[in-house]
């Protein structure tokens, strides 16, 4: 049974494969090879890419071109996508090979047939047409490849989707020296997180000066159907030559995280902005791999007319330009001759603070002014609106009733005159020395105002005049020791000097601790003399003690207590000693003798005496005398 | 012996030569000097300046040379030179009272620009380097003692702890005018544009952007140097390069 079984499966399966090949041959017999090419968008701008699309059908495994090169197009493999499907036991095979194109510059471009093998067969693709425009807002096109090395930064990222920057200037037309406020928006695509702003804005251009560029502020503005993270930077500028000027680029490099690689699944729908954060949906920055880039983005450059500053200033013009106003005080109002009055001067507007000096003294004469310190506080982003304070010590060199007015020139724009301002003089006294002589005569006009000049022919108008100081004379004399801008550590002879105090403090040092060690031995002499003493009266009063030891500690007593009383040698005491020291009458003196005759007669008799101890009644009285001792 | 003699001999005789030489250059910069003020009160101004340029160049530095200085180049007009000469008479001198006035005069003349000092700055600007290494030499050396004094003694005085405190203070005071002396704007790096025109740059290069243009006498202060180009704090708190050349430290 099983050889009759085993014959059948075999024939069986043989003729399911042989069925199942002639399926395949005569399915793929039956589809020819088939390329097509499709552009996704016929039109575009510079800066907007589109894909082109090869497809092949009804073959397994065909060949696209390896690279397509059009001048004035920069054309990348974007990736392969591939399709199978089977029906009635038959399979068919469906690729589509996708392509970048970044458009270079303007113009009609004719992307020629292409080679696609497929099937055993060379097939071609049908040329096509794309057509490309100036984009605009002045960005600039995607820099071909092999260009130089600063614009590898911009690779597979073209700046027109990640941002853009403008500068925008209030005026085109300004004086030499006017502060004109610039603002600076640089706008970054939401969906390109920025990780930096590279060094700041530059404002390229010359023959102006640039403030100080501070943080910008930020906030977040929809653009033509877009979000963008805007950073809105403050300055402001100020020429410094007549003539047309041309203000900018300002240029920034943000450094920006974009999707890699730029692929786009062409299977998924396209963004009706043709966004390509849209279309590359999976490689969203929020979403999947990014990279971070840096963008070189520009704004349009500007230009601007300045005017030179009309002739004949004033005397004390000192460059100032803009709209101010002066506020003065002094104080004290009573002063001596010769004493400070402090002069506190404000000018306060809009304008180059940076040339606005302090205000003079309209009148000098009679007066000795010390040089100013200055304070400038700013109410605004940039500098240009703020209020600049100038403290002035004068003081008067001989009477005074008053303080004379402060006088200060600028060049207002608006009037588009020199304006100076005079503050109301301050009346204040100034009392002894010599009265005041008259002041000279200043040839000033009542009005505050010059009007510029235009014509050769006109007469300059009036202005006030501040009196002409000159220098102080020569001085004869000479310092009795040389002076040097060398800081004496840098003397050898400073650091000897210092050798002086050094031994000084060593040799005090050293004498600290000599005396530290000999008050210890003072102090340990003392505590073993009270030691001692301590243990004599102990043993003192003890019962049992014979007549002999316990006079010698009696006399021994005394001797430590007058030793510790006088600070001598214990061993010297004797009883005229003992009674001089605690100051004794004769009957006490006469019982301090006779104890130490009787302890030096035990000592050295050396017989026992008596029956061997001693009288409670002879140990009080002994007893007694040594603890009367007191000093 | 002979050789201990003969050795001491030479020893002489080169302090001796010292000394003999420094006398006579002190003795010409004094003759220099005098001819420059002679030249000066004739009216001849450009001598007046060269002689004195002679005596600064032979060693001798007081601010009245410098005062004098300033003065001859105030009167051919260069501003710039006579405001670095009076910042110089006013850096051995602060309280030279005829340096600050005409070096008001100058500035005013010469609308220059003038770096912001704070208030700190300009209390310490009123003493000289000298006087507070002496404060600080002084104080130290007495807190010095003071402290010796208290880790030694078994009773601590009232009195010794007050000076150690006292003298601390005052050490920790004038280190910090010191301090501010050397290393604040008008410190060691302290200069004065002398150029006509100077224009600070954004880089080191004669085409990059201008940050300000700087009236000869405006100051600055010296922050590094790269080849002829000077990198310095400017009076409108900015940064940037001016040429080498432009510029002059008051220290010398």
């Amino acid at each position: 049974m099983e050889k009759l079984m085993f014959p059948f499966r075999i024939r069986a399966f043989a003729l399911l494969f042989v069925a199942n090949l002639l399926a395949a041959v005569t399915t793929a017999l039956a589809q020819e090879p088939n390329v097509t090419a499709v552009l996704t968008d016929a039109e575009t701008t510079i800066g907007r890419p589109v894909q082109l699309q090869i497809q092949v059908s009804g073959a397994s495994s065909p060949k696209p071109p390896a690279q397509i090169t059009v001048d004035g197009l920069d054309i990348r493999a974007a990736g392969t996508s591939r399709q199978y499907q089977m029906q009635n036991f038959s399979v068919s095979y469906s690729f589509t090979f996708s392509y970048t194109i970044f458009p270079e510059r303007a113009g009609s471009f004719k992307i020629p047939s292409q080679a696609v093998e497929a099937g055993g067969k060379t097939l071609q693709t049908p040329e096509l047409t794309l057509t490309v425009a100036n984009s605009p807002g002045g960005q600039s096109a995607r820099p071909g490849r092999g260009s130089g090395g600063g614009n590898t930064a911009n690779d597979n990222v073209d700046p027109a989707q990640i941002g853009f920057v403008e500068m925008l200037l209030p005026k085109s037309v300004a004086y030499v020296g006017e502060m004109i406020p610039v603002q600076i928006r640089l706008g970054l695509n939401m969906r390109a997180p920025v990780d930096s702003l590279g060094s700041g804005v530059q404002i390229a251009g010359q023959g102006f000066t640039t403030q100080k560029i501070g943080e910008p502020r930020q906030t977040v503005e929809n653009i033509n159907g877009r979000s963008y993270q805007v950073f809105i930077f403050k300055t402001a500028i100020a020429a410094v030559r007549s003539g047309t000027l041309e203000i900018g680029p300002a240029e920034i490099n943000p450094s920006v995280r974009v999707p890699m690689g730029g692929q786009r699944n062409p299977s998924l729908p396209r963004d009706l902005f043709d966004d390509p954060f849209f279309n590359n949906f999976f490689n969203d920055p929020a979403r999947g791999r990014t990279v971070t880039k840096e963008v070189k983005l520009k704004s349009k450059p500007t230009t601007l007319e300045v005017k030179a500053l009309p002739p004949n200033p004033p005397g004390d013009f000192s460059g100032a330009v803009g709209t101010f106003s002066l506020k003065a005080d002094a104080n004290p109002k009573t002063v001596q001759v010769g004493d400070p009055i402090t002069v506190k001067a404000s000018i306060f507007g809009r304008g180059n603070f940076d040339r606005v000096n302090a205000p003079a003294l309209e009148d000098e004469s009679g007066w000795h002014k010390y040089p100013s310190a200055d304070k400038f506080e700013r109410d605004d982003d940039v500098g240009i609106s703020g209020t600049k304070a100038f403290e002035t010590v004068v003081s008067p060199k001989e009477r005074k009733d008053k303080l004379p007015p402060l006088v200060f020139s600028f060049f207002d724009p608006i009037k588009e005159n020199y304006v100076t301002l005079r503050s109301d003089a301050i009346p204040l006294k100034a009392e002894g020395g010599a009265p005041a002589t008259p002041a000279p005569t200043v040839a000033a006009a009542a009005a505050t105002t010059v009007p510029p000049t235009t014509a050769p022919s006109s007469t300059p108008a009036p202005a006030p005049q501040t009196p002409v100081q000159d220098i102080l004379a020569q001085l004869d004399d000479r310092p009795a020791k040389p002076q040097s801008f060398q800081p004496p550590y840098t003397q050898r002879s400073f650091w000897l000097a210092q050798l002086l105090p050094l031994l000084g403090l060593l040799g005090f040092v050293g004498w600290k601790l000599r005396r530290a060690r000999l008050d210890d031995l003072q102090a340990q002499r003392v505590q073993r003399l009270q030691h001692e003493a301590a243990e004599v009266e102990r043993r003192m009063r003890a019962n049992g003690v014979s007549p002999q030891q316990y006079v010698a500690d009696a006399s021994r007593a005394v001797q430590l207590k007058t030793a510790l009383a006088r600070n001598i040698d214990p061993n010297t005491v004797n009883a005229e000693i003992a009674a001089a020291a605690f100051r004794l009458d004769e009957a006490e003196h006469a019982r301090l003798r006779q104890l130490f005759e009787q302890s030096d007669e035990l000592r050295y008799s050396g017989q026992k005496n008596g029956n061997g101890t001693i009288s409670p009644q002879r140990q009080q009285e002994i007893q007694d005398l040594v603890e009367s001792l007191r000093a | 012996m002979k050789r201990l003699l003969f050795s001491r001999r030479i020893l002489w005789i080169v302090v001796l030569t010292i000394f003999a030489f420094a006398a006579d250059l002190r003795a010409q910069n004094a003759e220099a000097i005098s001819n420059a003020n002679s030249e000066y009160n004739a009216g001849r101004y450009a001598e007046a300046a060269e002689l004195y340029e002679s005596a600064v160049r032979g060693g001798e530095t007081n601010a009245a040379l410098f005062y004098n200085l300033g003065n001859a180049r105030f009167r051919l007009g260069e501003m710039g030179q006579a405001i670095l000469q009076y910042e110089r008479a006013l850096a051995l001198e602060p309280q030279h009272p005829e340096a600050a006035a005409n070096l008001q005069l100058a500035r005013d003349k010469a609308r220059a620009l003038q770096l912001r000092q704070m208030w700190w700055e300009r209390i310490s600007s009123r003493v000289t380097t000298a006087q507070s290494i002496v404060a600080v030499s002084i104080a130290f050396w007495i807190a010095a003692f003071a402290l010796s004094a208290w880790l030694f003694s078994r009773r601590r005085s009232p009195i010794t702890v007050g000076i150690l405190v006292i003298s601390v203070a005052v050490l920790w005071l004038a280190a910090v005018v010191l301090y501010l002396r050397e290393a604040g704007k008008k410190g060691r790096d302290f200069a004065v544009v002398t150029a006509q025109k100077a224009e600070a740059r954004v880089a080191t290069a004669d085409s990059a952007g201008t940050i300000l243009i700087l009236p000869p006498g405006s100051e600055i202060k010296i922050l590094s140097t790269r080849g002829d180009w000077i990198y310095a704090a400017l009076p409108n708190d900015l940064r940037g390069w001016i040429p080498a050349a432009s510029a002059e430290r008051v220290r010398l």
